[in-house]
């Protein structure tokens, strides 16, 4: 049963990435200006361009570039990065493992602060105690990372000296960016674990929990705990997506040598294919990450399956 | 006695609109260059200094305030005028109408939603009016899923059906019964979009692909302060604070419409 309503969730998944791949592909093609204008710069000669037009393939129709795209997505050829030449996939490949290791920081860090605050302003909720856990919640959500990251440079590094400024070579250097990015994090799940908590605790199993004598401590943790940890894990997982969107701020602030600093690079630098590329695979992984949200919730929620 | 929430969202309201009305009381130009004054301090003739090339801070401030607000509102309403008209049409015609919207709206939910407004405003080129169709090219769909889950669960509602037999356009009755029925939880997102738009606009100048120099925005002002941060800290430090303390004060606005109008769901991240 879970196995079959997986495979649907899978299969659904297949339409949306075409789209997604095809909205990409449209989004650099159909916007009005030049690509080789934008490159070489409209006093270039003729001859230049042309020979530009021809290694973009824009010479051809735009159905053929098309076709031709999403022959490459599944063949392996992205394309070459006009600024050097290099394969597109090869360049974020080069990337990617600096992305991944600022997320999972960035994550766990983001899960050992939301956990304990959110469950610490649900058993205290209504009292001064929730209100500061929820401040700084709002906090949080509310302070943007490509402000709060120099504010940290500032204090951290350039007054108190402690910790490098940017870049990735330095011992210490990742703490910065990893609690740049996962303050927003932790916020939106300290307030989830918060109301899933409160509204696990109102439900009847509680009630009958705790007139059976069930320590209050076991009925917080157990009981309840296994039902708000259904939501909050689903926006964990959304939350593995929507880091590589926060990545791309974050890594520019810090210089961090990730994906989300080469699509900005590629961006500056109009370099269109890898600009493709990059947008291309954060929009994978995303989808990626909201599959498995979906898919952990079904399994974390049998009630769900039926729906 | 007014809500608490409320009076805290005022309070912290109170540094921006001090700005704005400081900088409207003493008229200086934000563009006007004057070497003599680099990185000078606080003083009568400007009260928060000035930056590299001598520029008033506090009216630089005010007008980046005044932008942020602006594009905040603009692609509020217009994100929120054709969100809630697509969801009204998907919900309304059903079938394959529905799908084909639905599955669109599903696409750009498939990007996180900075990525997709960044690499528009980078093709479209800079600008406000790309910056604006850039953030409402993202907008845009959380209304229309909410408006059409909204209106789907209304649709067959007596009221309405009475109104069709009476002989009623859906026009009118788009208007006249259906929005007034959604009002609550549309305010509701409005008020958090406006927060994210806000922060997306300063982001997305942070990054260079949206408001250019000499104009002021708040993201481009953090931009030139991260560089000069060894210099004078300040210039980085104001033109945060006054985005954090206004995207703040809105999500504790949105909040409260919230429990106000008993909303359920609705979301503060940005």
């Amino acid at each position: 049963m879970l196995g079959q309503v997986c495979a649907i969730r899978i299969f659904q998944a297949v339409p949306t990435l075409l789209g997604v791949a095809t909205l990409v592909f449209f989004l650099l093609h159909l916007v009005p200006g030049d690509p080789v204008d934008a490159l070489l710069g409209e006093t270039a000669m003729a001859a230049d361009r042309e020979a530009m037009r021809r290694a973009l393939n824009l010479d051809l129709p735009l159905l053929q570039q098309y076709v031709s795209f999403l022959v490459g997505l599944f063949t392996g050829d992205w394309g070459n990065s006009i600024v050097d030449g290099r394969s597109v996939l090869v360049l974020i490949g080069e990337r990617l493992p600096a992305t991944a290791e600022l997320a999972a920081v960035s994550l766990l860090l983001a899960l050992v602060l939301a956990l304990p605050l959110g469950y610490w302003a649900a058993r205290h909720a209504g009292s001064a105690r929730d209100f500061a856990a929820m401040s700084f919640s709002l906090l949080g959500v509310s302070i943007p990372n490509f402000w709060l990251g120099p504010m940290l440079m500032l204090l951290f590094s350039v007054i108190l000296g402690w910790l490098p400024v940017s870049g990735m070579d330095a011992p210490g250097s990742i703490v910065l960016p990893a609690i740049t990015l996962g303050t927003a994090l932790a916020a939106i799940l300290s307030r989830m674990a918060r109301s899933s908590w409160l509204e696990a605790m109102s439900s009847d199993a509680m009630r009958t929990a705790r007139a059976s004598g069930v320590k209050e401590q076991v009925i917080w943790w157990r009981h309840a705990g296994r039902l708000a940890a259904v939501p909050v894990v689903t926006m964990f997982a959304l939350q593995l997506g929507a880091v590589l969107g926060g990545a791309v701020i974050t890594e520019t602030v810090f210089d961090w040598p990730g994906l989300g600093l080469l699509t900005i690079e590629a961006i500056q630098r109009r370099d269109y294919p890898l600009v493709q590329g990059c947008v291309l695979i954060i929009a994978l992984f995303y989808v990626i990450a909201n599959l498995l949200a979906d898919l952990l919730s079904l399994w974390l929620d049998p009630r769900q399956r039926h729906s | 006695m007014m809500n608490p929430t409320v009076r805290w969202s005022l309070f912290l309201l109170l540094i921006p609109l001090l700005v704005l009305l400081a900088a409207a009381v003493m008229q200086i130009d934000g563009h006007a260059v004057d070497l003599d004054a680099i990185f000078v301090g606080s003083s009568m003739a400007h009260p928060l200094g000035c930056d590299a090339l001598g520029r008033d801070l506090l009216s630089r401030l005010a007008e980046g305030l005044r932008l942020s607000l602006s594009v905040g509102i603009a692609v509020v309403c217009l994100g929120g005028v054709i969100g809630i008209s697509i969801g009204i049409f998907a919900a309304w015609m059903g079938g394959w109408v529905d799908a084909v919207l639905m599955r669109f709206a599903d696409i750009v939910l498939s990007f996180p939603g900075i990525l997709l407004a960044i690499a528009l405003a980078a093709m479209l080129g800079p600008g406000v009016e790309n910056l604006i169709i850039a953030l409402v090219a993202v907008g845009w769909v959380g209304f229309s899923r909410l408006t059409r889950a909204q209106v789907l669960a209304l649709k067959h509602a007596p009221f309405v059906e009475a109104s069709l037999a009476g002989g009623s356009s859906v026009r009118y009755i788009a208007v006249k019964h259906l929005l007034p029925n959604i009002a609550a939880p549309l305010l509701v997102e409005a008020s958090f979009g406006l927060a994210a738009v806000v922060i997306g606009e300063a982001g997305l100048s942070f990054l260079g692909v949206g408001v250019q120099p000499p104009d002021a925005s708040l993201g481009t002002m953090i931009r030139e302060g991260t560089r000069l941060m060894l210099v004078e800290p300040l210039l980085v430090i104001w033109p945060g604070l006054i985005l954090f303390l206004l995207v703040m004060a809105v999500n504790l606005l949105g909040d409260h419409l919230r429990d106000r109008l008993d909303v359920k769901g609705g979301h503060a991240d940005a």
